[in-house]
């Protein structure tokens, strides 16, 4: 039965998210929330992992989250899944190519889907920042990393990197002192 | 271009695909118009587009685009399996040494770092989006409406972008009708 719903749940996130890799965190956030397959902290975890491995962050997450819900065959149907809309949509849209992008539809879609992709993301920000409130050094830290980034954005990969040296020195500090 | 080439570009690609967007249309360009100019550089430009205006992920989208452009369905299909081929092993491999280091005090302390760096990461994908958005009253109706929904109902994201993508498009009919 888990194969069915991480298959359902996979494939709506192909679906439905619009707009990067990022975007399907609402998603993946959603699904710990649902079900038992992964917990909050270990979605922050497999956000962090997918951003420095190789390979689009979006399907490196879905392998992730596969993963940790059943093994490496969820893994592998996760990540097909989440393609598997996107396959049909590019196929159908090859063929139509010019015609796609001048509907109105599909423009008013598209227009309509940019501030609900921004609503979702900031919902998810505001649910990850919760728990970190009660930690001032999290969120000095998080403050730092957004003003580094204000003037000109670098790699997700260097944020990562810089962050858990950080964490790393805090933990060493705390043991000399 | 036999399918098996196609594939090993591909795998090529997802292997190189490093740090997010930014990345996709140079590493295409080069890699389809520059090097082997297999596919105009417009048709790239035209494929990002619409990578982008397609739900799911871009490089992936982009991907299936080419394999299609190039050797039609199996293309796309060999495509999209190729560009997740090393992402995928990486992920299996790193996830399995992960597990056991948890407990590890340096560890928890990267990790700590690391869950605070998500948080920025996301704030400043909302932000990129933002930007580059053409941002008018509708734009911020619809953004202020969807955070208010999500977090004074429990809904879920694709509860709220079916309503609000039937609100949004809607409004537009009528108004497109109105003119």
């Amino acid at each position: 039965m888990i194969y069915l719903h991480l298959f359902l749940e996979f494939f709506k996130i192909g679906l439905f998210s619009f707009g990067g890799g990022y975007a399907t965190i609402p998603f993946l956030y959603h699904i710990s929330q649902v079900y038992n397959w992964y917990s909050l902290d270990e979605l922050t975890q497999m956000v962090a992992v997918a951003s420095i491995t190789p390979g689009p962050v979006g399907i490196n997450v879905a392998t992730y989250a596969g993963l940790k819900s059943a093994g490496i065959f969820g893994s592998a149907l996760a990540t097909l899944a989440e393609m598997l809309p996107s396959l049909v949509l590019v196929i159908i849209v090859s063929k139509l190519l010019r015609k796609f992008s001048d509907n109105f539809y599909v423009k008013a879609l598209i227009q309509t889907l940019k501030p609900i992709s921004c609503g979702l993301l900031t919902s998810v920000a505001i649910g990850l920042l919760k728990p970190e409130l009660n930690d001032i050094k999290a969120l000095i830290l998080i403050g730092i990393l957004l003003i580094m980034s204000w003037k000109s954005k670098r790699d997700p990969l260097f944020y990562i990197l810089i962050s858990a040296i950080i964490g790393v020195l805090l933990v060493f500090i705390k043991t000399l002192v | 271009m036999s399918l098996f080439k196609l594939f090993l570009i591909f795998t090529k690609i997802g292997a190189i695909l490093l740090g997010g967007g930014y990345v996709i249309l140079p590493i295409m360009t080069n890699e389809f118009v520059d090097k082997r100019n297999l596919v105009s550089h417009d048709d790239i430009v035209d494929y990002f587009a619409l990578a982008q205006s397609l739900p799911g992920i871009i490089a992936a989208n982009m991907s299936m685009f080419i394999g299609y452009k190039l050797r039609g369905k199996w293309g796309a299909i060999i495509a999209m399996l190729g560009v997740t081929f090393v992402p995928f092993w990486c992920i299996v491999l790193l996830a399995s040494v992960i597990g056991g280091l948890t407990e590890n005090n340096y560890v928890q302390g990267a990790l700590w770092g690391v869950s605070a760096a998500v948080i920025a990461l996301i704030v400043l994908t909302v932000r990129e989006m933002w930007q580059k958005s053409h941002r008018d009253l509708f734009f911020y109706t619809i953004f202020v409406l969807t955070v208010l929904t999500l977090l004074i109902f429990k809904l879920s994201p694709i509860q709220t972008i079916l309503i609000f993508s039937i609100l949004g498009v809607g409004y537009k009919r009528i108004r497109e009708a109105k003119k």
